[in-house]
This record gives C-alpha cells, sequence and structure tokens, in this order.
C-alpha cells in the first residue's frame, strides 16, 4: 500500500525549524569551530587546535586563564546569589496567593510581573538612581552612607537586588498556574487527617508542582549562568573586577574597541557552554531521581 | 483538507517573507547614500540636522542618514557577509589603523579629487592626521572631541583658587594646595574620564604608551602619572570612590571636573551653575595635554559603491566641512579650520581650545596601534590604582600582560606562543 505524504506536521514544525537551524545550530557550531582557530573577525580563521583551551586553561600567566576563572568565579557567585531566591521567593508568593482569603491577586500578581517585562538596562537606570549616593532613596531616606558600585559586597547586594526585582514575576506565573491545577480534594482530605498549612505545602503541593520547579530550577540556573548586563550596568565589574562576569569578558575580547579576539572568545563561551550543560543536566537528573 | 493545507503554506511563506526582509537594506539604492553613524545621543540629533540641510540643497544623491547602535559589531556583520555595507560611516580616530590593518576600509583619494577643497590644510592637524597611514588618506575627520576640565568659578572665587587658571594649567601641585581648606562636602576634581586623564598624564610627563611599535604601560612615566594623581586621592580633594562625580560638579560641590567636550550642554542646562572650561589638570607645570579623539568619515570597502557614490560623498563631506557649525552646538570642535576660524564657533565654549597654536596642539589624539587595548586596560584598572585599592605594581604588570596578550592573539602568531 503507498503511503500518502502527509505535509501538515512538517509545515507545523518547519518555522521553528528553520528558525532553530540558522539562529541556534549553525551558530553553535560555528562558535564551536571559532574556538580551535585564531581569528579577528575580518579575515579568514586560522586553525590553531586546542591552544586557546590550553591557554585559558592551563596557562596561569596568561591574562585569558586569568580572566576566565575571575570570570566564572563571580559567575557562580551571581548564580548563588541568585538562583535560590529566584525560587524560593516565587514559590512562597504563589503558595501566599493561592489562599481563598487573599484579595486582589490579580493586582498583586501584575505588580509583581510588570518588572520582567522591563528590559535590564532600563531597569538597571532605575536601581543606579535608586542606589546613588547624591540622588537615591537608600541615602536619602534610608540615610545609607555608602558607595553601593565600588564597595563590596554592596556591589553584589545592587546586583542581586535588580536581578530578584526583574526576575521574580517569570517563575511566579509558572507556580501559580501548577498550583492552580492540583486537585482540591487532595487538601480536603489531607485535612480530614489532621494536617496543618506547612505538611500539605510539603506532601501535596510541591510533589505535585514537581515537573515545574525542575523545569524553572534548570531554566533560572542556565539564564544566571549567562547573566551580563546587570553587573556591566550597576558595576562596570568592579571593584577590583569583583564583579565582571565571564559574559564581559567574553563580549570585550570578541567586540571590545580594539582588534576581535574572537577565537579565544569563542573557546570561553564554548566551556562557560559546557559548564551550563554539565550543571543543567546533573541538576536534571537529582531533582528527578528525588521525585520518582 | 485542502484548505487547511493552504493556509500552513500561506503562514509559512508569510514567516519566510518576513525572515528575508530583515536582510534587505537599501545599500543598493543607487541614488540614496547609506550613512551609519554610532551617535546615539543627542548629537545623532544634531547630525540629522547636517544631513536634512544638506538634502535640502538637492544634491543629485541624497544622503540617508541611520543611528546604528552598536555600530562596530554591525560593521563586522556587514563586512563578512559583503551585503549592506554602508556607504558612508563614521568611525573613531582610535579605529582607524586597526581597520587599515584589516585592509578594511577604502581611501578617500577618489573624494578627495572630487573635491580639492577636502585636503590636509583646511583641518585640524591632528585630526586630519589620525586618518593618515603611511601616506595614504582613510578618513575625512568631522571632529575633535576632547576631555577637557569645566571649572565652578563661585568656588573657585570661595576658595581663593582663581589664580590656578592665570597660565591655562592647574596643575597637581596647585590642587594639592587647597589640602585641608576646603568644607566638608566639597571637593577639588571628580573622577569623570579618569582613564583618559592618566593617559594626558602621560604625554605630560613626557613618556608614551608605545615603544619602538611594542607597547609600553609597565613605565616609570605611568607609575609616576598614577602616583601623582593618587595624591590628590590620598588628600582627600577627589569626590570618593564610586560617588557621582559628575552629579556633585552640577550640585556645586566640586571645584572641577574633567570631563568630555560634550558635556557643555548638560552642564549648562544646570540652574545656577556658573562655569568655565580649562585644560585637564597637569602633572606638570611646563605641559598640558587633552586626551583626545575624533569622529572620522570612513568608507568601508564595498563593492556597491559606484564613482558616482564616491562623489556625491566628496559633496556631502565638502558641505559638512564648510557648514560643520552646527555640529558644534553637540559641543563638539569641528575638525574644519574653516568652522573653528569662524566668528560664529567663537561663541561656543569649547572654542578655548582652538583659541591658539598652543591650545590646539594640546588635543591629542593617540594613533599607536593598539591603543584599543591599553584604553581598555587603563579603564579597568586605574580607578582602583589611584584609590590604593590595588597596588601600582600589581596593577601596572597585570596592564601590560593584559595588552601583550591580546596583541600576542591579534596578531595571527600561534596561540600557544602568546602565554610564553
Amino acid at each position: 500500500m503507498k503511503k500518502k505524504l502527509n505535509l501538515a506536521p512538517a509545515l507545523f514544525v518547519g518555522p521553528h525549524l528553520i528558525l532553530f537551524l540558522v539562529f541556534v545550530v549553525i551558530p553553535t557550531i560555528y562558535g564551536i569551530y571559532a574556538s580551535f582557530t585564531q581569528w579577528n573577525l575580518a579575515g579568514s580563521p586560522n586553525w590553531v587546535g586546542f591552544a586557546n583551551y590550553k591557554t585559558i586553561l592551563f596557562d596561569t600567566d596568561s591574562t585569558f586563564h586569568m580572566q576566565f576563572f575571575n570570570g566564572l568565579k563571580n559567575t557562580l557567585l551571581f548564580v548563588l546569589f541568585t538562583v535560590p531566591p529566584l525560587i524560593v521567593l516565587p514559590l512562597m508568593i504563589a503558595v501566599a496567593l493561592s489562599h481563598k482569603k487573599v484579595k486582589g491577586k490579580t493586582f498583586i500578581q501584575s505588580v509583581l510581573y510588570v518588572p520582567g517585562l522591563i528590559s535590564i538596562s532600563a531597569a538597571a537606570l532605575i536601581f543606579t538612581l535608586i542606589f546613588n549616593k547624591q540622588l537615591g532613596v537608600t541615602s536619602n531616606v534610608f540615610g545609607s552612607t555608602i558607595a553601593w558600585a565600588t564597595h563590596q559586597p554592596y556591589a553584589w547586594l545592587t546586583i542581586v537586588v535588580l536581578t530578584i526585582w526583574g526576575g521574580i514575576g517569570g517563575n511566579m506565573i509558572i507556580y501559580r498556574a501548577s498550583i492552580s491545577g492540583v486537585a482540591e480534594e487532595l487538601y480536603e482530605s489531607a485535612e480530614l487527617d489532621g494536617a496543618g498549612p506547612i505538611r500539605k505545602f510539603f506532601s501535596i503541593t510541591l510533589p505535585s508542582i514537581n515537573f515545574p520547579l525542575i523545569y524553572t530550577f534548570v531554566m533560572t540556573t542556565a539564564g544566571a549562568f549567562n547573566v551580563f548586563g546587570q553587573p556591566l550596568m550597576m558595576t562596570e565589574g568592579g571593584p577590583q573586577q569583583s564583579t565582571s562576569v565571564l559574559m564581559m569578558y567574553i563580549r570585550q575580547l570578541a567586540f571590545g574597541t580594539g582588534e576581535s579576539i574572537a577565537g579565544m572568545a569563542s573557546a570561553m563561551a564554548v566551556l562557560l557552554g559546557l559548564v551550563i550543560l554539565v550543571v543543567s543536566a546533573l541538576q536534571y537528573y537529582v531533582m528527578n531521581r528525588n521525585a520518582n | 483538507m485542502k484548505r487547511k493545507l493552504g493556509a500552513l503554506v500561506t503562514s509559512f511563506a508569510v514567516a519566510a517573507t518576513v525572515l528575508a526582509g530583515c536582510g534587505s537594506s537599501n545599500a543598493n539604492d543607487p541614488k540614496t547614500i547609506t550613512f551609519w553613524t554610532p551617535l546615539t545621543g543627542e548629537d545623532g540629533a544634531y547630525m540629522d540636522n547636517l544631513v536634512k540641510e544638506y538634502n535640502a540643497t538637492n544634491p543629485e544623491i541624497k544622503v540617508k542618514h541611520v543611528v546604528t547602535s552598536d555600530m562596530y559589531t554591525k560593521i563586522s556583520t556587514v563586512l563578512s557577509s559583503g551585503k549592506g555595507v554602508p556607504d558612508l560611516t563614521i568611525i573613531h580616530a582610535d579605529r582607524v589603523p586597526g581597520y587599515v590593518k584589516q585592509k578594511q576600509l577604502e581611501p578617500m583619494t577618489a573624494v578627495m579629487q572630487a573635491q580639492p577643497e577636502l585636503k590636509e590644510a583646511n583641518f585640524l592637524p591632528q585630526a586630519w592626521g589620525a586618518g593618515n597611514i603611511d601616506g595614504t588618506q582613510y578618513t575625512v575627520p568631522l571632529d575633535i572631541h576632547s576631555n577637557v576640565m569645566y571649572y565652578n568659578k563661585d568656588l573657585l572665587k570661595k576658595y581663593g583658587a582663581e589664580s590656578f587658571l592665570d597660565d591655562n594649567n592647574v596643575t597637581i601641585d596647585e590642587i594639592l594646595s587647597l589640602k585641608g581648606k576646603l568644607d566638608e562636602g566639597d571637593y577639588v576634581v571628580n573622577d569623570a574620564l579618569i582613564g583618559w586623564v592618566m593617559l594626558a598624564q602621560i604625554q605630560n610627563l613626557g613618556g608614551d604608551i608605545q615603544k619602538d611599535g611594542k607597547p609600553a604601560v609597565n613605565t616609570d612615566v605611568m607609575r609616576q602619572a598614577i602616583e601623582d594623581v593618587k595624591k590628590i586621592n590620598d588628600a582627600g580633594l577627589m569626590t570618593p570612590f564610586g560617588e557621582d562625580g559628575y552629579l556633585m560638579f552640577q550640585s556645586g560641590n566640586v571645584l572641577f571636573s574633567t570631563d568630555g567636550t560634550w558635556s557643555s550642554t548638560a552642564h549648562a542646562s544646570v540652574e545656577n551653575l556658573n562655569f568655565g572650561v580649562t585644560n585637564v589638570y597637569s602633572a606638570s607645570p611646563d605641559k598640558f595635554t587633552n586626551r583626545a579623539s575624533s569622529h572620522m568619515f570612513a568608507m568601508f570597502n564595498s563593492e556597491q559603491r559606484t564613482d558616482e557614490k564616491e562623489q556625491g560623498i566628496a559633496a556631502f563631506l565638502e558641505f559638512i566641512r564648510s557648514h560643520s557649525v552646527e555640529w558644534a552646538k553637540a559641543g563638539q570642535i569641528p575638525a574644519s579650520k574653516e568652522v573653528v576660524e569662524s566668528p560664529e564657533f567663537k561663541n561656543y565654549m569649547q572654542s578655548f581650545f582652538t583659541s591658539n597654536e598652543e591650545e590646539t596642539k594640546s588635543l591629542y589624539i593617540y594613533t599607536y596601534e593598539y591603543y584599543p587595548y591599553i584604553a581598555e586596560a587603563v579603564d579597568k584598572y586605574v580607578g582602583d590604582l589611584i584609590r590604593g585599592n590595588t597596588p601600582i605594581d600589581e596593577g601596572l604588570q597585570a596592564m601590560q600582560k593584559e595588552v601583550e596578550d591580546k596583541i600576542g592573539e591579534s596578531n595571527g602568531g600561534a596561540a600557544a606562543d602568546s602565554g610564553k
């Protein structure tokens, strides 16, 4: 029997596939290729094998070695500082909002969600003004005498506050939606068994929204590894490069004011990609195993 | 089923068209000069005015000004694909040696032949010279924009410091003489554009950023420059690290602000700020320098740029040469001698820097091939160095190493060698 060719699925998937190929797969492959070359973006790349990786990973005298490890350290710190609050806070808010007696749920939800729609640069401008020692709310209302951007730990604090302010809404919406999908009977029967609110949260809510939790955890972490705008705008990487994240070094190497050092930048980017891949896989594995 | 399929095909076609549309550009239109600039601030509006004025003269080929954010990245993209390369571009002087080395700029020879007034004698020498590599002219300058020092007239009077301005050279020693004399919350200088201030000190102290073509950052002169400026910080006369010194100048708490020519319009909009402009302070009583750059017209290699277009570009550049007093409104110093010598330009504050030969010479543009790497390293480290957060030796070594490593990578030598 002749099998009829069905074009419909291909046409549904097609546009996305083309975009995925053009904007993700091809650039990724080219980026990996570039990481094995010396390239100024203008001429043709010059194949150097693993030399870039060797320099970055093992040549302790090299600036690129210092930049990679300092950048990675600061990126990891950013992940540690921001990912837990970006999971826990939205979850707490979502649970609180799911309570029957809370009024104005949609309003609260909108207030928390709107910051996520504002671009990082605009948001960072607002926050640099908030933390500005002359004009800012922090000094004029709360009497702080600190120059936030150039002193640790305050420099990190400004970055973290901005990130949480902007990032809380997205995860909260996901948790709200999944919590509302949990069957009401489960809570009712738990109540009959004498379960309190905390017991209900850990024994019913959390296991029921297991998948959205894994999803947000993995995506938030991967997003946090790619941090760039917040430290660039709030602290310019200072003081003493203590908030210079890896993407800032990569960006300056590839698209700085001088001749581009795109090969080295690509190698750093590939290594960062590997770190994200490993961390995400681990997270997924650990959380999924616990869930089962 | 057929209808469904039709709808799908249509939506697919729409998506494809939209995508294809992304790549379209009118760079191939023979009657339009596509002109990209990185002027994303209010200076972009002044350039718009100039272009509008030019188009109003009904030239054969009109100019279309496209303010392009992140322009240099986009330039590298269009250059590698060879499509959509703008006919004319404004680039910064620091970029010229790099682009020329990569053979990406077309010389201005034909443009200069078409308009004989586009010649060295008609422009400020350092602006013209920054576009000349090994005897070939690659750019025509629009302006010089420089690091300068604004002063608060009222504060100078209050602290009896008006005499600092006598010889147009405010020295670091003069600044230090105010130690212990200021009210709480007042400061002598801020740290705006501090990287440029340091690069000026190197000239003032008779040094340079290169020796025989090799970068020279870790030098005695650089150390001296950092130590001298650090003295201002240590004496408590510089606005505290991380505070908005620019704003503190505008609010009347700082005597001197070392920002750019282009800030004059912003300062002028502040009520009750009685200010003037002079040279950036100097570590030497004998010399003053204002580290400058230049916006320059350049043509990137493009097969689509016809001879007629080059004629059109020449006509436009000649128009700019004689009409760029409009550009002075953006706070810049036009590079055209005709404009800076005109009585109209004298109304602008920045005309101070072309008022005599010594002043004009003080506008210093670095033309060393690897200047951008040096500027990046200086900007990264110098704030912490003058504040005493990083030991000077350590900082100097790190800066020198960073520049050398970057040069090693960009030179096309084996990457493995660069770390040795």
